[in-house]
């Protein structure tokens, strides 16, 4: 060597470094902890190298970003991921929210270019592993909540960000029984969206029918958080 | 003539050997040879050594002159030590404690020569020469001082040393113990019992040894306490990363390490003159910058040395060398840089590597070295297009509890049909519902 270096060039193409690699793969792929010591204790046993030159080797793959810090996903380091973190919080800001909304106002650049698809559902599934949110199905939608609110108290939150919605539970609310068909012109909507709605709160369990009179009213069981959260906007942030 | 083999003169001789032995072997170990603290270090042992050969003549020939004289080989030894000391310390020789050591061996060489100071005696059955009245008293308090800072900095050193260099700092540790307490203990027993000071010195001589195999096994125990070296980057001038190399975590910034790279790369000719250097404090740290004809070398430690700068300088000297063809083409493809590597061996050996700070130091896979099932691979990729996204799935992957990837396929085929639904029209519209509500 021109420069009169004495030593054997350890680079990441030295075959001891690459079986360490393999060694570090190995433990990881077998769901256990990798640190220094069962790292090194596994590939002094295998490859049977002297310990300084082992370290060197460990040494090496840390330096080069190969082998990096970090440690299992336990519940207090999953936040720790940034979109995680804004997704946790925009999922507790709302109360109840669809996948879709999450991807444009959290996964998007300032630029409104979305993340990928793939990208939020795995940050959603591991918010649902750790138990920080959960999830529902309403109608067509998968809505995700926080894990501690009641999936009544979701349903409906995720029903009333929707005018029409809103607007027959505070009829219902009001009046207490109503026939289905004065509802549209109660509330001055169409007569279609109006039915359609209807009958997904039917669906939800939020409102029931008297059927032989066609005269629906709110779920009793329920009349008290629609109050709740028709009156009062700041429930789901204090929640 | 007849010699007064006393078994003091032998075991004086036995010990003198050992750390002669002990001081050769330092000299002989090749990465050992430049460091300027050993060779104050290696003085001030090699000093002892004279002093247990003194002792061993004087005793053998009964000579109060050489008795007298072991005085000055006692001073020199504290000296030495305490200048090698104060390199490892601090980079300069120069300290109070070695004003005290100096001022106090003034004192001890005029009282070596007063009447008196020197006696020949019987001892256990022998004749032997000794030091006696105050001149006994003030060298062996002498002997104290240069002791205590020894163990003092072994102590330190052990504390702050390395994972991967701890296991030559207990190898010091347990010769800095041996050398520097459990001598002083037993030679203070020798106003007890005269026997005590063989022990004393057999037990001197073992830490002696064993402090020299574990400075010649890893010197970068000498460079654990003068400063942290954080990191090393090598820039072509056209500011493009051809090399990096760290040895710890830096509080300092990478944004602010790459400015003030660029902005020494741009003001450089105008006041740092190629070839020149500049240090400039950061509170956190010292970066040194160093720019030649065809790169800038950063080096972030936690503290200034002129050492550290003699050791860039050669560093981009013999990076210019090596890479010349390349840098010159302009290549500026950090991985034909890689064997750079080797000369942060020959230029920074000494230096400890700290980014390793426990044996159980959690460690993972960097994505692009994960290797994951095939199918899982294969379906991943067509679920997620963008490579930096997908590493970090893979990574976290790794980190996750069991069985996570295959509910996140579930989960994404479940979501799937609604993954149309995620146009911009329909999320806004999903939105105004939101916004209607408040």
């Amino acid at each position: 060597m021109k420069n009169g270096i004495k030593f054997p060039a350890i680079g990441l193409e030295h075959p001891m470094v690459k079986r360490v690699l393999e060694i570090a793969k190995e433990i990881l792929s077998k769901n256990k902890v990798l640190d220094i010591e069962s790292l090194y204790n596994l590939a002094k046993r295998r490859l049977k190298i002297p310990r300084k030159g082992l370290l060197s080797i460990i040494q090496l793959l840390i330096n080069k970003k190969i082998l990096v810090e970090g440690s299992k996903f336990v519940r207090d380091n999953v936040l720790s991921n940034f979109y995680r973190k804004n997704i946790y919080n925009y999922i507790k800001k709302n109360g109840a929210v669809h996948f879709s909304l999450i991807k444009k106002n959290v996964i998007s650049d300032t630029k409104g270019n979305y993340g990928s698809s793939g990208q939020l559902i795995w940050h959603l599934e591991m918010l649902l592993k750790f138990k920080f949110i959960k999830k529902i199905k309403i109608g067509n939608y998968t809505v995700f909540m926080p894990v501690n609110f009641e999936s009544d108290m979701g349903i409906i939150i995720f029903i009333m960000q929707d005018d029409i919605n809103k607007k027959i539970l505070l009829l219902l609310k009001d009046q207490g029984l109503i026939k289905k068909s004065d509802v549209y012109k109660e509330i001055n909507e169409k007569r279609e969206n109006v039915y359609y709605r209807i009958n997904n709160l039917i669906e939800n369990d939020v409102i029931h029918t008297k059927e032989k009179e066609n005269l629906i009213f709110i779920n009793p069981k329920k009349i008290d958080i629609i109050s709740i959260i028709l009156h009062n906007k700041n429930y789901i942030e204090n929640n | 003539m007849i010699l007064n083999w006393a078994p003091e003169a032998i075991v004086d001789i036995i010990v003198s050997v050992i750390i002669l032995i002990a001081v050769i072997l330092t000299y002989f170990e090749p990465k050992t040879k430049k460091i300027k603290s050993l060779f104050y270090i290696r003085l001030g042992i090699f000093s002892l050594g004279l002093f247990f050969g003194f002792d061993a003549l004087a005793i053998l020939f009964l000579s109060t002159i050489l008795a007298r004289l072991i005085a000055f080989t006692i001073i020199f030894a504290a000296v030495f030590l305490t200048i090698g000391l104060n390199y490892v310390l601090k980079e300069s020789y120069q300290s109070i404690i070695l004003t005290i050591v100096i001022s106090y061996g003034v004192l001890i060489s005029f009282l070596a020569w007063v009447p008196d100071s020197i006696i020949i005696e019987y001892e256990a059955g022998y004749l032997n020469v000794n030091w006696d009245g105050i001149f006994l008293i003030i060298a062996d308090l002498y002997l104290v001082l240069p002791l205590l800072v020894i163990f003092y900095w072994g102590i330190k050193t052990w504390l702050n040393s390395p994972f991967l260099i701890k296991k030559e700092a207990n190898i010091l540790l347990i010769g800095v113990f041996f050398g520097c307490p459990i001598t002083l203990l037993t030679y203070f027993f020798y106003y007890i019992n005269p026997i005590f000071i063989l022990i004393s010195d057999v037990i001197g001589a073992i830490g002696v040894l064993i402090f020299c195999i574990a400075i010649i096994r890893e010197p970068k125990l000498l460079y654990i306490l003068p400063f942290t070296l954080y990191r090393i980057v090598v820039k072509d001038r056209k500011g493009y990363p051809l090399f990096d190399h760290d040895w710890s975590e830096s509080n300092i910034s990478e944004e602010m390490f790459t400015g003030f790279i660029n902005a020494v790369q741009l003001m450089s000719e105008e006041v740092m003159n190629i070839g020149g250097l500049l240090d400039i404090n950061l509170q956190k740290g010292i970066l040194i910058l160093h720019d030649s004809e065809l790169i800038t070398v950063g080096l972030v430690s936690s503290k200034f040395s002129q050492l550290l700068k003699d050791s860039i300088i050669n560093f981009t000297l013999d990076f210019e060398q090596m890479f010349k063809k390349q840098l010159i083409e302009s290549c500026n493809e950090p991985e034909k840089y890689e064997t750079a590597y080797l000369l942060i061996d020959k230029h920074f050996s000494n230096f400890p590597f700290r980014l390793i700070s426990t044996k159980k130091h959690p460690l993972l896979l960097s994505g692009d070295h994960i290797e994951i099932p095939l199918e899982l691979e294969s379906r991943l990729k067509s679920i997620v297009m963008d490579k930096k996204e997908l590493n970090l799935i893979k990574s976290e992957i790794l980190k996750a509890p069991y069985g996570l990837s295959e509910e996140f396929l579930s989960l994404y085929d479940e979501l799937k049909d609604e993954i149309a639904l995620t146009s911009k029209k329909e999320a806004n519209k999903l939105e105004n519902k939101i916004k209607n509500k408040d």
